[in-house]
């Protein structure tokens, strides 16, 4: 134990905080194989949203708080549950859940863990066991924000979105197709995504509740079904109930249209100042234009991150001499915050990684290449992306100039090659 | 907390004639004292230590009109006289009794975020809900406003040259919400959005005024600043005074109230 002292006083007061929290964890996980044994697998659980928590700066007792709430309504990762109050078929969500089992044959359940979960890990924060080695990341549904739909901007994803998403996967991303799964499997899967997402959404919900409560709550959320259902659940369960009235009315395009001009119409518009495509997606349209910026996912770490980062490069030039006594109570508790803060985003948060414009030559789209999925991204931006919306700035019709201009792209050439090949993307990189 | 009980809470359980009658009392009386019951809150925040110099911004992106500017991180705005600017007063009881002129939202002037030398102006600004906050742009380059709320639909769309577009917020948001233009990354803007009319953002010289509080009711108000976070240290009548998390109570005379300089240590802003 001398050692294990003399090798810690040999850190900084942050650093030191953060090895004896490590060696503590060392000795849990000791402490939990020693209970669980080698041979059996201890039961699935959810994974509470610790960069939140630390971020709202909630103590032990209010994540427990949090944790004893998510329970109660949604269950575990192997008995999931809704109230009533949410519309979400629990037949569909027990397929998915659970580990990969079968009861009857020819029927498998735990379809989540077996298909999903690698990657999205069990509890749907995109953080399973391969996540970090995939670009982009998979998807975290905690938010409730999902980029390819046929809904306006802000508005979540219908069904038939989310089971486009399985059947078809995102061409260029990790995200494979399951179009093998049969229609039944693929439905309940979608369910069980919006399950993990409605889940995940109520557990931030709650998080971010604690700093409105007011000096007579102490520190603790009402107990009231009120509370629970009018402030938190409700406006969660509203905005999925009201996705399918969000679909974008898509005008067809005009069948007359004369494609050449269009083309050219796409293109002034394109590199104009109204859609102004140009500034992200490069005067080449390789995706080069304003290539530094993040996607809300990556964005809450990286504000974590410097929280974090400015914090401690505070905490260090505070001098402890001239403190009054509750003012050096004040500053290892705030030590104390940001230590566990920067463990948590060490073990429960992925690097943040910039986010690049599609490169629209190589003819490849995470949402899909039909017009009318183009369209559906110009119109409505990519929710949590940069990308914002045209809708309102510019006409219908020419959206349908820009969908016709960026499907020409891949195929564009400026007379160098011969016209009997036309510029592939590899050309062009 | 001494919260007024106005008419709507008390007869929430009388009858429906009893209802009309203590309403039309309730009407005649504040009718009667409508001159003497609004008044304003006002000060003026200023900085004690230092101020960092303003840091300057390069802008890399639409060089040819955003170069020309000569743009600074506005994170921390403080004046030749030590004004701080950007402070965010705003009453956060939520029983407040608010001036009947003024319950709704959307009967307000709009609220104008200009994209304008490449920066936005305001910086900060202050929205009721139901109020229509209108993006402008008065650039020769095209812009986007992406607004990161959390209760309210996030929206982020396409504002081009001298265009406009007009938001309106349904629901108040307990942390401001940031607003950036992603095709330059270094534009930044907060929107304070609140259920009542009742804020204010501090000017260039660090002053500002809440108009129209109710006389006498003892409103608990946040503080805010985006470098300093919620202010919950500062010097308030040369006493020293806390306010945790930024939240403190005060009581608005008949006449008005003037706090004077509320001072905060350049340490907060750290």
């Amino acid at each position: 134990m001398n050692n294990v002292m003399a090798w810690c006083c040999a850190f900084g007061p942050v650093q030191r905080a953060r090895v004896v929290s490590l060696l503590g964890l060392m000795c849990v996980v000791s402490a939990s194989l020693l209970a669980t044994g080698c041979g059996q697998t201890p039961a699935a659980t959810f994974r509470l949203n610790l960069v939140e928590s630390s971020k709202q700066q909630l103590t032990p007792s209010q994540e427990q708080q949090v944790a004893t709430i998510l329970a109660a309504l949604f269950g575990t990762p192997d008995e999931p549950r809704v109230p009533p109050e949410i519309n979400l078929d629990v037949a569909k969500l027990k397929l998915a859940a659970g580990p990969v089992r079968s009861d009857i044959v020819g029927r498998k359940n735990g379809l989540y863990r077996e298909h999903c979960a690698h990657c999205h890990g069990v509890t749907g924060d995109g953080m399973g066991p391969t996540a970090a080695f995939l670009n982009p990341y998979p998807r975290d549904y905690r938010p409730g924000v999902f980029k390819f739909k046929s809904t306006e901007r802000a508005d979540k994803p219908t069904h038939s979105d989310l089971v486009m998403v399985l059947r078809k996967g995102l061409a260029g991303s990790s995200m494979p197709s399951f179009a093998l799964l049969s229609d039944a499997k693929i439905d309940a899967l979608a369910e069980y995504v919006k399950y993990l997402s409605v889940r995940g959404q109520v557990e931030l919900s709650l998080m971010r509740a604690y700093f409105e409560l007011d000096d007579e709550d102490e520190g603790v959320l009402p107990q009231s079904r009120e509370f629970l259902f009018e402030e938190i659940i409700d406006p969660v369960t509203e905005m999925w109930a009201a996705a399918d009235d969000a679909i974008i009315d898509v005008p067809d395009m005009p069948a007359d249209l004369d494609m050449v001009a269009s083309i050219a119409k796409g293109k002034e518009l394109f590199y104009g100042n109204k859609a102004n495509c140009v500034k992200c997606h490069g005067v080449s349209g390789l995706g080069d234009g304003q290539a530094n910026d993040y996607d809300d996912w990556n964005k809450v770490v990286l504000q974590a991150q410097k929280t974090v980062d400015g914090g401690v490069k505070q905490a260090e030039k505070a001098s402890t001499w001239d403190m009054s006594a509750e003012e050096r109570d004040e500053h290892r508790t705030e030590l104390a915050w940001l230590d566990r803060f920067e463990t948590v985003l060490d073990g429960n948060a992925l690097r943040p990684r910039m986010i690049r414009p599609r490169n629209l030559r190589q003819g490849v789209y995470r949402g899909g290449m039909r017009p009318l999925d183009l369209y559906y991204r110009i119109h409505a931006g990519i929710n949590g992306a940069p990308m914002p919306a045209a809708k309102g700035t510019v006409p219908p019709e020419d959206i349908w100039h820009i969908v016709n201009y960026i499907k020409s792209l891949p195929y564009d050439f400026n007379g160098t090659l011969g016209v009997d090949r036309p510029m592939v993307a590899r050309d062009r990189m | 907390m001494a919260r007024s009980k106005n008419s709507v809470g008390v007869n929430r359980n009388l009858n429906p004639a009893i209802n009309l009658f203590v309403c039309l009392f309730v009407f005649a009386l504040t009718s009667q004292l409508s001159a003497a019951e609004w008044a304003s809150l006002k000060g003026r925040f200023v900085f004690d230590g230092t101020p960092p110099a303003p840091v300057e911004i390069t802008a890399d992106k639409d060089v040819e009109v955003c170069g020309k500017h000569k743009l600074v991180n506005e994170e921390l705005v403080v004046s030749d006289d030590m004004g701080i600017a950007n402070v965010v007063l705003f009453v956060r009881s939520k029983g407040v009794t608010v001036h009947p002129d003024l319950e709704d939202g959307s009967k307000a002037d709009p609220v104008i975020l200009d994209n304008k030398d490449c920066r936005f102006q305001p910086h900060v600004g202050f929205v009721q809900t139901g109020q229509t906050l209108t993006i402008k742009n008065s650039d020769s380059v095209g812009h986007n406003s992406n607004i990161a709320t959390m209760k309210n639909s996030p929206s982020n769309s396409l504002v081009p040259s001298n265009g406009s577009s007009d938001v309106t917020f349904s629901s108040d948001e307990a942390i401001p919400a940031s607003v950036t233009c992603n095709i330059h990354p270094w534009m930044k803007a907060y929107l304070v959005i609140r259920p009542n009319p009742y804020g204010a953002v501090s000017g260039v010289d660090g002053s500002f005024e809440i108009e129209n509080l109710p006389v006498g009711e003892e409103l608990e108000f946040q503080l805010w600043h985006e470098k300093g976070g919620y202010l919950d240290e500062f010097t308030l009548g040369g006493k020293k005074a806390s306010a945790k998390r930024g939240r403190i109570d005060f009581t608005v005379e008949e006449g008005g109230t003037d706090l004077g300089d509320i001072v905060v240590d350049a340490k907060m802003f750290n």
